[in-house]
């Protein structure tokens, strides 16, 4: 197992000076998930659900009051700073918001090369070659090492945050909303290279986002959120059009037909 | 009108010209020594109060001093410590300004707390007061004002660290394994500097101005070193006959703080547009 998150609890707490801390409905309640190694989870949900929490507290930036997370077999919050530096090499990340996700004042090699100086120490022309083949992996040209990102469109930008977050070649990939900023050619081929990705490196996915026709084509597994809570599980994706959940039959019933003229007019 | 003034500010010749006029003020100032005809600082009684000659160009004031000696030795002082206190208030603010902004909680709160505390005062009854303790001089009018400027500086840099932190680029860095300091310093400091510097441009005025209305309250610079502020204020006894000893350094610092604020505001209604990059 390559994550295994256990009974999660977390409450955002307001800290104040003056005002004594005033808990709040949890975020997540007892929580947990699985995630194989090789696999792609789909975590669905209506915004405020706690998915991004989640995801957060996957990637180890926000610890949670209450439960635990195991990746690859290693307590993410107890293990000592050395393990968690190492553990955390593997976990990577692509944000919704391509433009807010990369620093503006960076070139495409800076950003890229920022994971890399970190754990690699690289010599000058070896990180400048991996680079490269990082950017043709993801649909780009080394020559696009020394362009800013306003000088890339948002599926461009997206590729470099991709590059990124492969470049450690980690074992699993938190993908928060990746694509939901994106128009529906750019989510198909940025889907297409996740697919990619996944199979020639095994990597493995959480793919968190509202849009169930996204998730259903990505992922092995779906698991459904609902104000902080877990409440459906399907370990075959296709078991999420048998559910009795009000949730997720909502959220199932959301999708839209692939076209308009099979649509039933809502005119009586 | 209104919106001529606005492109007239804008344009790449407002910043240019400011910037000559500034660029050949820190000549003056380099090179004073070297071009100034006479000693700024001789006394020669017999020559007192002199008109403009070919000799003395602007004439000589109450002691037979130089006048256009004694004035570009005095754009040492005024652009020099304007010049010091600029970088230093710039980065006691920036180390201050980012630790708050970046750390947060009670570390941010009570840094915060601290500098409104000082901001509530009016600076210059502040540097007053600092100078009271320390006595007059240049060093402590210096040390006085860092003191009141950097929090400016810092409360502003922390309003923008604030905000950078909730991008996303600081999280993806802290993911790609990146430490608190290489996130402000690769990060941070990038985003935050280049607003500060052009905001800095207008602080520099200020400065100027602060440190002449010292230097004439007499809690600055100390006679003899000519200082236009200092100059101002020997010349205000002679006000009714010889007005010039007033004029002259008045003109320098009114071009000066001039240049530096249409430059500042030329800089920030150029490049302080947010932009989204």
């Amino acid at each position: 197992m390559l994550l295994q998150v256990n009974g999660v609890t977390h409450t955002y707490r307001e800290t104040s000076l003056f005002r004594r801390r005033v808990a709040k409905a949890p975020v997540l309640s007892n929580v947990s998930l699985t995630i194989e190694e090789g696999k792609c989870v789909g975590l669905l949900g209506t915004s405020g659900a706690g998915k991004s929490t989640l995801g957060k507290v996957i990637l180890g930036l926000q610890a949670p009051q209450q439960g635990q997370v195991l990746f690859q077999g290693e307590d993410l919050y107890q293990a000592s700073a050395h393990t968690r530096k190492r553990l955390r090499r593997d976990l990577q990340v692509v944000f919704q918001d391509c433009y807010s996700s990369v620093n503006p004042r960076m070139t495409a090699e800076q950003i890229i090369g920022e994971p890399l100086e970190n754990y690699e120490r690289l010599s000058v022309g070896e990180q400048k070659r991996r680079i490269g083949d990082l950017l043709e992996m993801v649909g780009l040209t080394p020559a696009d090492m020394r362009k800013y990102p306003y000088q890339f469109s948002g599926g461009q930008l997206q590729r470099i945050n991709i590059a990124r977050a492969i470049a450690l070649k980690p074992k699993l990939i938190v993908l928060d909303e990746s694509v939901s900023s994106l128009d529906m050619v750019n989510q198909t081929l940025i889907l297409d290279l996740f697919r990619e990705l996944q199979s020639a490196f095994g990597l493995s996915y959480l793919f968190i986002t509202h849009d169930i026709k996204a998730a259903y084509s990505i992922s092995d597994a779906l698991a459904v959120m609902e104000k902080g809570k877990m409440v459906e599980m399907c370990h075959d994706k296709n078991g999420i059009f048998t559910s009795e959940h009000p949730a997720v039959k909502s959220l199932v019933s959301s999708i839209l037909p692939e076209h308009p003229r099979q649509r039933v007019l809502l005119s009586r | 009108m209104i919106a001529n003034i606005g492109t007239v500010l804008k344009s790449k010749k407002t910043i240019v010209v400011c910037s000559i006029l500034l660029l050949l003020f820190a000549v003056i100032a380099v090179f004073a020594p070297w071009i100034s005809p006479h000693d700024p600082v001789k006394v020669n009684l017999a020559l007192k109060l002199k008109p403009p000659s070919a000799e003395h160009l602007l004439g000589t004031d109450h002691l037979g001093r130089d006048n256009l000696s004694r004035l570009l030795h005095g754009s040492r002082i005024s652009l020099g410590v304007a010049f010091l206190i600029f970088v230093s208030a710039i980065g006691i603010g920036l180390l201050v300004g980012t630790i708050a902004g970046y750390l947060g909680g009670w570390v941010d709160a009570v840094l915060m707390r601290f500098c409104e505390g000082v901001m509530a005062f009016p600076s210059l009854v502040l540097v007053m007061g600092i100078v009271g303790i320390f006595g007059p001089g240049l060093m402590q009018v210096v040390l006085a004002l860092m003191m009141v400027h950097w929090v400016y500086y810092a409360r502003m840099i922390r309003t923008m660290v604030v905000s950078l932190k909730q991008r996303e680029f600081i999280t993806a860095a802290r993911i790609s394994g990146s430490s608190p300091w290489t996130i402000i310093r690769k990060h941070l400091i990038p985003n935050v500097l280049p607003p500060i510097l052009v905001m800095g441009t207008l602080e520099m005025g200020w400065a100027i101005m602060d440190i002449s209305a010292l230097s004439f309250l007499g809690l600055g610079v100390q006679p003899p070193t000519p200082e236009w502020g200092a100059m101002i204020h020997e010349g205000k006894n002679f006000i009714r006959s010889h007005p010039e000893l007033m004029i002259f350094p008045g003109l320098m610092i009114l071009l000066v703080v001039i240049a530096f604020n249409v430059l500042g505001e030329a800089l920030s209604e150029r490049y302080g547009v947010k932009r989204r990059y």
